[in-house]
């Protein structure tokens, strides 16, 4: 399993109440990234898979504490990194796109001044040419009038378009090697979610990036990802390939879950 | 181990720069150019014609005043306003347009610099409580309440006091009555949103704290932090003129407008109106300019409120 980009180990964790007690949340998380592959992480709300992956990246609520367990990326344990080779990762190695792009957008900023300051944080350079690289990457997620849109404020910006501008900071300016999905397409249009997986699956297979796509959207999943992690309250109940999981689900959570989605006649 | 990037082009330093798809735009070269601005509104305009009109009056007293501002005697006194003096004479004969103008220097310049340093301070250590929060936050706010044991007047009489007069001293309990307003204000603000998806994008992107704090969460607070300054220097300016007319602070003599209005006060009763009116008439006038702008800052700097 020389192929793994990134594993989380056992991994534990429960929220600290303010009294001190603790409440157990993620109960021996297992899963494995491969280098390559788009895996998408599925549950309901509340199964633990988003605080799954904020750990990833630290950026986990402050009360979310680590009971046991290790989530490692290319060998290292990200969970006892200290702040300053967090921050070398951070947004460098892996990136994400947060669930409401139009919030993870600083409001009084335009769209391209946001894309061109993350490219200098992480690229130098001078302004203009960290613009250019702004209006670049707009345009390779299909925004019409990149230089235009560049200038527009987020609340300018549709939820679709403004999904495609943090794609675009994400995947194209940081230039990540793995790429966290956290509920992307959650509170699209249907037509608009299929552009956007579409446009993820190709920058993924493109560029060879890693992603792991956070849902609860199956049909998505059917007909993207590779592999497929199933949560259900704080446990994993299935990992598999997504034809096993979608042809042969095992575990009777993973059938339910299937049912609801109307894919597969229950 | 990592992937190849297939995609060197947008982020890294590769020569194809161009996208095969994309016609060449000349717009990509060309840097961005400045953003439409809305046409300021009626009360920034007005706001702004009076502060700058009476920043140049201060700098005009500097070289040329109708009659020297401090010498007793130009006319006699208590003489109503006239074509010879404007705005009249005093009760020992100085020209008051010409101590108008020579006291704007005092009046703007200590309302404007101490503003400036309770902003400064005040923001800096605002931003840092509310962003960091814990012990910070509580040193911080706890050391800074200690000016807001009193109220401001009172605190300046005070102090102005003990450390005896001058323009300097002033300025310095101006800045240190403002400093815990801003820090509240600038707390709270930075507080409300640190934990926004934002300021998650901005950490998730590998910022020092500083630089989430600061260049990402301070941004958004420019708006009621500025509506707030014009307030605070509203507020400023009408205790600097309050210590000029309890006799506090600056020299009796100095054309201020403060100890002007409390030098005329007797002719009020007996009919020399002019002698309190007109300084008075002056300290309305920036007050009010600098409520005006405030209100209209506020709308300026958020861009949902831009047009």
């Amino acid at each position: 399993m020389s192929d793994v980009l990134l594993s989380v180990e056992n991994f534990s964790g429960a929220f600290r109440a303010a009294d001190g007690r603790l409440t157990p949340v993620l109960h021996d998380v297992n899963f494995a990234l491969r280098t390559g592959a788009i895996t998408a992480v599925v549950g309901e709300t509340g199964s633990g898979k988003s605080l799954t992956a904020l750990s990833i990246l630290g950026i986990q609520p402050a009360t979310f504490v680590r009971t046991s367990g290790r989530i490692l990326f290319e060998g290292r344990d990200l969970l006892t990194l200290g702040a300053t080779a967090l921050r070398a990762i951070r947004g460098r190695r892996i990136s994400m796109v947060f669930q409401d792009a139009r919030a993870a957008m600083n409001p009084v900023f335009t769209v391209g001044q946001q894309l061109a300051e993350v490219f200098r944080l992480q690229h130098g350079g001078s302004r203009d040419a960290a613009m250019a690289k702004a209006i670049d990457a707009l345009r390779r997620v299909s925004i019409p009038e990149p230089e235009r849109r560049a200038r527009q404020y987020p609340h300018e910006f549709s939820g679709g378009m403004a999904q495609r501008a943090m794609i675009a900071m994400a995947a194209l300016i940081c230039r990540p090697t793995l790429l966290i999905l956290d509920e992307p397409t959650t509170g699209l249009d249907v037509t608009i979610q299929s552009e956007i997986m579409e446009l993820i699956v190709e920058l993924g297979r493109s560029a060879g990036l890693t992603a792991c796509l956070i849902t609860h959207d199956l049909g998505v999943v059917a007909e993207t990802c590779d592999a497929v992690v199933v949560m259900n309250a704080g446990r994993v109940v299935e990992t598999g390939t997504a034809e096993a999981i979608f042809t042969a689900p095992q575990h009777a959570y993973t059938r339910k879950l299937l049912a609801a989605s109307l894919l597969v006649p229950a | 181990m990592s992937a190849p990037h297939i995609l060197e082009s947008v982020a890294g330093h590769d020569a194809t720069a161009d996208t095969p798809t994309a016609p060449p735009s000349p717009a990509v070269q060309v840097a961005v150019p400045t953003r439409r601005r809305a046409p300021l509104s009626w009360s920034m305009r007005i706001g702004l014609a009076v502060l700058v009109f009476y920043c140049a009056v201060a700098l005009l007293s500097l070289v040329w005043t109708p009659f020297d501002p401090l010498s007793p005697g130009v006319g006699e006194g208590y003489m109503p306003p006239s074509r010879e003096f404007l705005l009249g004479t005093d009760r020992l004969g100085s020209d008051i347009l010409s101590r108008i103008m020579a006291g704007a220097r005092y009046d703007l310049g200590i309302t404007l610099v101490a503003v400036t340093i309770a902003l400064v301070v005040g923001t800096i250590l605002g931003t840092i409580a509310g962003y960091y929060g814990g012990t910070v936050d509580i040193v911080i706010s706890r050391c800074v309440e200690v000016f807001q044991a009193f109220p401001g007047l009172l605190f300046a009489m005070l102090v102005v006091k003990a450390v005896g007069p001058g323009v300097l001293n002033i300025i310095l309990v101006m800045s240190f009555i403002g400093i815990p307003d801003y820090l509240r204000l600038s707390r709270a603000e930075i507080r409300s949103r640190r934990n926004w998806p934002y300021a998650e994008a901005a950490r998730m992107v590998g910022n020092r704290s500083w630089q989430v704090a600061f260049r990402h969460l301070l941004p958004n607070s420019a708006g009621p932090l500025l509506a707030f300054t014009s307030i605070n220097a509203a507020f400023v300016a009408l205790v600097t003129a309050s210590l000029g007319f309890l006799g506090l602070g600056l020299d009796p003599n100095t054309p201020e407008w403060g100890s002007m209005i409390a030098r005329g006060q007797d002719g009020v009763m007996t009919g020399e109106w002019w002698l309190s009116f007109f300084p008075g008439l002056a300290i309305l006038g920036m007050t009010g300019a600098f409520y005006l702008l405030g209100d209209a800052l506020s709308d300026l700097t958020d861009p949902r409120r831009r047009r």
